[in-house]
């Protein structure tokens, strides 16, 4: 990999490295005796054995100017494993703290092992970890394909990536040592933050780069739900996080904002995160490898591109839903609420859409197993976004918030929709990555398939009915107009759904590994297809795009 | 309410963005043949052009960005 | 084709094609493809929703000839398409796209405006109050009034300019309710009120726009689809020069006198007189005649005329300007202006609604400025509320939708439709006449009785195998068995050809040629076969009907309808195909003034007539039509003047547009009722003061809802799949 670098590259990358061990020098020296200090060591760890693996090879032979007519790839593919390789991580994460929730004596009395700290790693490892840079590694490989140009250079991306997983190792080990500013999905202290708002912007740069060298004059849908994604999510960032650090050689902060102003702005992040990171970005994801593997065309390009400007805007108003009951004034809750049921439009177009797609092309579904993980993925994305607007109407709200109903709609989503259209997508790019001709086991994509979908069945079964019934125990009134049930009462009854939920858990994971090994294999063992037809056309220069006017 | 007075500006921002955009996209013709590329998409895998064509790859001066390819025929 | 480059300012060309057969994604890629791979072609782009393709030149005198023969070779022929700005017609199409991209961007602007302001108003009705709500109010009209600048205009335009001529049509009501409610919103707003109703003008602006843009949508892609197709009329003639040279030049700029040069298989450019050569002719789409015409020098041939056989040089009469074309287009000219001016149903509607609703909205104010003793205020704010729940967003969303809708299932079933007044026009037809040659039948002849002796068969057989005239092979289909040995085949253009057939000297062909070798009875008038000194045996033509004329003629009947044709053909062809139908109205003979007349008569006694025809003769007919139809292979100047085109080879689009029309009129006709119901329950309530501005901007959303989902039960029952445009 170091050789397809050139000379300025390989210099480039041994400045940044450099210059990323001296502030991991800097944070240890300033931190001492604070987590802050663990992190500038990670730091120094992470930029220390990149700037080697540079060093090592800083004189192998240089690359000739021949690769410029090929798509970079070589981020693509460190992505697809970085991803997957995540996905086990957050996956066993997951399956120990549902573990917990059954059997309390698995945290073995450790500080770090308590479910407060787990449970972040999980989301945090399965979010950005593995939906994170699935989204970058997919992105990389799309905006690439459809501009029909190579990327801009070669260390931004390398950047984004190694930059992005950097960011997740400071989070993931940051919780484990109780480093956290208790917002949900937005965990990470100050400095985290600002490096992530760094690698973002980098993000954004490279990608409005590479469409500004493009040589198809058309912009593909999939490149606006991403650029949406990206951008969105650099602004929630920011303002979601604007914290006064308590000094600059500790990690602790303290948010901006106070009360339920601060609620406010979180779950405007918090769902906003929802829309942007887990839908927007893996509609993009959908958009071009379902209709790339179903071979025909999406059903409707207009109505993509209407759907796309419609979950643009109803997305942002909606996250107010998630503090109905509260102290939030009831004009915000009901602005929350009337958003909530609007995007239910926009959501079910976009699923009619992919749906539409696969009519006419059921044999395909019946017979690939990748093609079947993106039209389940779709069936998901409608239930799930239905389930969302329900449950934000406030009477339905009454019952299911504070219980596992919440957690199963959250999980019917990213287990069902997005886990399912990133392995898809995952399955649908490997071979094309590596230039091999199909995944190393089919067999091995079918038993996934079934783990995972049998898995998310089982996962959001055990949580309906666990959330249903605590929601009803916990308003049953005995005749004296005393509560019927004790909270304890209540968490007794759970048991046994519990022990499914992480029974189905244990299966998707399963399922996970499967598809690591199946991806290794596949780069391991299937023998390399003779180079075929994947080019970028020539630079504009020679090759001018048509105005389409 | 006042958290408002951020959240009320950024998201007019952001849906002025997406007005601009939208501007700039209609501007540049990116809807006159919505047929033709949602068809596009599958044929990415294009037959070689560079290989299959007598191509000479020029050094490029200023490191990666110019990726060069001159050829035997007159550039428009 | 020199005359379609189009150069840019660096000095490259560019050219724009019409490709008919591009079907899918995957005929783009073979066209780019195989375009990209040479050296002559700078760049090349195929748009597959309009079926072309642009090609840029490297250099604008780049020779196309070679382009387009590779092109052909691929099995994509290609035509090109007048340039923008080269011809009327084209310039138009681009104020009209730029039109609608104006719309476009006013309908962004409004949508973004209404959800915005939709967001902040939720809040206000739920209950906001003090500080935020004043705020919010403020904010609202900062979005709202430059919204309602930009995105209004389209109407405050069209109402202002009805105005002054002293007209009220509907954009009246839409201008004065939407101008009225941000007046004194601003008002009530600047005088600390606690409502205002931003929300209510700017989403009225977007439904209305959101129904204006669609119905600019659907004709430009008519629009567009229609220059796209192929053009059958010659744009160019090559004319001799002294020193014998061949020289291409426009059709604007052969001049009276000069020599053209016309080989077997074009199109007559202009009109003139054979000088040198013999030929047939095929006149089908210029008279309607189907025979082929024999022609020798010093006969004299109109422009669109299809040469068959020969090369000829002929001497042009006349310049382009003043051809037997140019006679027809200004004939179609005046027919279109008798045609009456149809007011569509929309606009008859608003007729009647605008002053009834400005009179209602008056009369409230008054009665309430009344009753609460100069409340004017008061007042106001219900004579608004009346004006926006009264608001004719049913006639400006409804009608436009259904149309829409409409169009797009005409379109799957391979019907062109050019714009919605011509839908409403064919819903209400009560009968239907046809051009023959060309439309009820392919123009093609076919055989219908030929001779029985074996030896005959063979002669003919083989001689017709060595022709390439209609009628020869179309012998050669008929008899389909074995011919007899063939030399020395001479083929003489405009009589026939003559051979020797098994070693017996024989010719097919012109009754009086043949009767040269032969004895050929008199009466025989169709193509005739015989060997020297033998008894002939004659052929008799008879036309191929087009697939779905008979289930064509006969839904229409079942419908209620009178069919009839009109034919500019011999009267024994008509009656046959006539009979064949089992229509009992036939016109033959008829010119195309005739036909205008025979119209004009029908409109007369109040009947509405649909016209259906492709030759340069229908033209002025189907202009004069109530509404007209043509087929895709009809000429120029018939699908301009066509309110649809067919554009699969059948009849089936004639009875299914019409169906179509119908379902799409009972349509309208519901969602009108829809919305006058309405109406009737919520005026009252209005004009009682109980409705508030953001309640009827909310009745009048779900009321468009209602009938925009009513228009797409159009879509059910259309056939799926294949696209025939």
């Amino acid at each position: 990999m170091i050789a397809s670098l050139t000379r300025d590259d390989r210099d480039a990358a041994v400045l940044i490295t450099t210059l990323g061990v001296a502030i991991g020098l800097l944070m240890t020296a300033v931190g001492w005796g604070d987590p802050l200090a663990v992190h500038g060591v990670i730091v120094m760890v992470f930029c220390g054995g990149l700037l080697f693996l540079v060093a090592r090879n800083l004189n192998a032979p240089l690359p000739g100017n021949d690769r410029l007519a090929s798509y970079y790839d070589d981020p693509t593919r460190v992505g697809v494993l970085l991803a997957l390789t995540w996905a086990v991580v957050g996956m066993v994460m997951g399956v120990w703290v549902a573990s917990l929730l059954a059997w309390p004596d698995l945290r073995f009395d450790a500080a770090w092992s308590s479910f407060g700290r787990l449970r972040p790693v999980h989301t945090s490892g399965v979010i950005f970890g593995f939906g994170g840079n699935a989204l970058i590694a997919t992105s990389f490989h799309i905006m690439q394909r459809t501009s029909r140009a190579r990327l801009p250079g070669q260390i931004a991306p390398w950047f984004v990536l190694l930059g992005f997983n950097l960011f997740c190792i400071i989070a993931a080990s940051g919780y484990l040592m109780g480093v956290t500013q208790s917002k949900e999905y937005a965990e990470p202290e100050w400095y985290a933050d600002i490096w992530l708002v760094v690698v973002w912007v980098a993000y954004f740069t490279l990608y409005i780069r590479t469409l500004a060298r493009r040589n198809e004059p058309h912009i593909y849908v999939a490149n606006w739900y991403y650029l949406a994604f990206i951008l969105v999510m650099a602004v929630l960032h920011i303002v979601d996080n604007l914290a006064v650090p308590v000094s600059f050689s500790g990690v602790k902060s303290y948010s901006a904002f106070a009360g339920v102003q601060d609620a406010m702005i979180q779950w405007w992040y918090g769902h906003n995160a929802v829309a942007f990171f887990l839908t927007s970005g893996f509609l993009g994801m959908l958009y071009y490898f379902l209709p790339k593997r179903a071979e025909r065309p999406i059903y409707s390009y207009r109505l993509s591109i209407l759907s796309f400007w419609g979950i643009t805007f109803f997305y942002i108003w909606v996250g107010s839903h998630h503090l109905l009951y509260t102290a939030l004034p009831q004009w915000v809750q009901t602005l929350g609420v009337t958003f909530s049921v609007m995007l239910l439009v926009p959501s079910w177009a976009s699923a009619g859409n992919a749906l539409m797609t696969l009519n006419g092309a059921w044999h395909k579904v019946r017979d690939d197993a990748t093609l079947r993980f993106m039209m389940v993925a779709a069936v998901f994305y409608g239930l799930s976004t239905f389930e969302g607007s329900f449950l934000a109407l406030p009477p339905v709200n009454s019952l299911s918030h504070y219980t596992d109903w919440t957690i199963g709609h959250v999980h019917s989503g990213a287990m069902g929709w997005v886990a399912l259209i990133s392995f898809g997508s995952i399955y649908a790019l490997t071979p094309v990555l590596w230039r091999r001709e199909a995944m190393y086991s089919a067999k091995a994509v079918e038993w996934h398939f079934w783990l995972a979908l049998s898995g998310t069945v089982i996962y959001v079964f055990a949580m309906w009915n666990s959330g249903l019934t605590q929601g009803l125990m916990w308003r049953t009134y005995a005749e004296g107009g005393t509560l019927r049930y004790s909270f304890l009462d209540s968490l007794v009854a759970m048991h046994g759904y519990y022990i499914a939920r992480a029974f189905g858990g244990l299966l998707f994971l399963i399922g996970a590994m499967i598809a690591l090994w199946n991806v290794v294999m596949t780069i391991l063992r299937v023998p390399v297809l003779v180079p075929a037809l994947d080019y970028p056309t020539e630079s504009e220069a020679f090759e001018p795009a048509v105005p389409a006017e | 309410m006042t958290i408002l007075v951020v959240l009320i500006p950024v998201a007019l921002g952001l849906g002025l963005i997406g007005l601009a955009a939208f501007f700039w996209t209609l501007h540049s013709g990116q809807y006159e043949d919505l047929a033709g590329d949602a068809e596009r998409i599958l044929f990415d895998d294009d037959t070689p052009l560079i290989p299959a064509r007598k191509t000479t790859l020029l050094p490029s001066p200023g490191g990666d960005m110019p990726a060069t390819i001159a050829e035997d025929r007159t550039p428009s | 084709m020199r005359a379609d480059v189009c150069v840019d300012e660096r000095g490259a060309g560019s050219i724009r094609f019409s490709v008919a057969n591009l079907r899918c994604g995957g005929c783009v890629a073979t066209v780019e493809h195989a375009l990209r791979a040479r050296t002559d072609v700078a760049a090349a782009r195929v748009n597959l929703t309009l079926r072309q393709l642009v090609i840029t030149l490297p250099r604008p005198d780049t020779d196309l000839d070679p382009i387009i023969g590779s092109m052909a070779a691929l099995g994509f022929p290609v035509t090109p398409v007048a340039s923008v700005g080269a011809s009327g017609m084209a310039a138009d199409g681009a104020q009209e796209a730029s039109v609608s991209k104006g719309l476009i961007r006013a309908l962004a602007v409004a949508g973004f405006g209404a959800a915005n302001i939709m967001a902040l108003s939720v809040g206000s009705w739920a209950g906001a109050e003090g500080i935020t709500r004043t705020t919010f109010h403020w904010l609202s009209a900062a979005i709202a009034v430059p919204v309602v600048l930009y995105s209004g205009r389209p109407f405050f335009l069209s109402a202002w300019s009805a105005l002054r001529g002293g007209r009220v049509n509907m954009d009246v009501p839409i201008a004065l309710a939407v101008g009225l409610t941000l007046l004194l919103s601003l008002f009530e707003m600047l005088s600390g009120g606690a409502h205002v109703f931003f929300d209510a003008a700017v989403t009225l602006l977007f439904f209305l726009l959101a129904g204006r843009t669609l119905d600019h949508l659907m004709r430009d892609r008519a629009r567009s689809a229609v220059t796209g197709l192929a053009r059958l009329a010659p744009r160019g003639a090559h004319v001799c020069q002294p020193d014998g040279g061949l020289v291409w030049t426009p059709i604007d700029r052969v001049e009276p006198g000069a020599v053209v040069a016309i080989g077997p298989g074009e199109r007559i450019p202009v009109d003139c007189c054979i000088i040198d050569g013999m030929t047939d002719l095929d006149r089908a789409l210029v008279t309607g005649e189907s025979v082929f015409v024999p022609a020798r020098p010093g006969d004299s041939l109109e422009a669109g005329t299809l040469n068959l056989t020969g090369a000829i040089a002929a001497r042009v009469l006349r310049p382009a300007s003043e051809s037997f074309l140019a006679q027809i287009i200004a004939m179609q000219g005046e027919a279109e202006t008798t045609r009456g001016h149809y007011v569509r149903i929309a606009d008859r509607a608003a007729r009647l609604y605008a002053p009834f609703v400005h009179i209602a909205a008056l009369l409230t104010f008054v009665g309430w400025l009344v009753a609460t003793d100069g409340d004017w205020r008061r007042a106001l704010f219900v004579a608004i509320s009346v004006l926006i729940i009264t608001c004719p967003c049913a006639l400006g969303l409804a009608v436009p939708v259904a149309h829409v809708v409409a169009a797009g299932k005409l379109l799957r079933m391979g019907v062109l439709m050019k714009d919605g007044s011509a839908l409403e026009r064919l819903a209400d037809i009560d009968g239907a006449v046809f051009d023959k040659t060309g439309t009820l039948t392919t123009g093609a002849p076919m055989i219908a009785a030929g001779p029985i002796a074996p030896a005959d068969s063979a002669g003919a057989m083989a001689l017709a195998m060595a022709s390439n005239h209609p009628a020869a092979r179309a012998i050669a289909r008929y008899l389909d068995c074995k011919p007899g040995m063939i030399a020395d085949a001479i083929e003489v253009p405009g009589d026939g050809i003559e051979a020797c057939v098994d070693g017996k000297r024989a010719r097919l062909g012109r009754a009086g040629w043949v009767g040269e070798i032969t004895t050929v009875p008199a009466a025989m008038d169709g193509p005739v076969f015989g060997f020297a000194g033998g008894p002939a045996v004659q052929f008799e033509l008879s036309e191929t009907l087009r697939q779905g004329a008979h289930a064509a003629v006969a839904t229409l009947r079942a419908g209620g309808l009178a069919i009839a044709i009109l034919s500019g053909d011999a009267a024994p062809r008509v009656g046959r195909v006539a009979t064949t139908l089992g229509v009992r109205e036939a016109v033959a003979n008829a010119k195309p003034a005739d036909k205008i007349a025979w119209l004009e008569q029908r409109r007369g006694d109040g009947r509405r007539v649909l016209m259906v025809g492709d030759g340069l003769n229908d033209a002025p007919a189907l202009a004069a039509a109530h509404v007209s139809m043509a087929p895709a292979s009809a000429s120029d100047a018939g699908r301009t003047a066509a309110d649809f085109i067919l554009l699969r080879e059948g009849l089936d689009g004639v009875p299914e547009a019409w169906l179509t029309a119908r379902a799409t009129a009972r349509v309208v006709r519901q969602n009108f009722i829809a919305a006058f119901a309405y109406n009737i329950v919520t005026i009252p309530l209005a004009v009682a003061g109980m409705v508030t501005p953001l309640m009827a901007a909310l009745a009048m959303s779900a009321s468009s809802i209602i009938v925009v989902a009513n228009a797409l039960r159009l879509n059910g029952g259309a056939r799926p799949g294949a696209s025939g445009a």
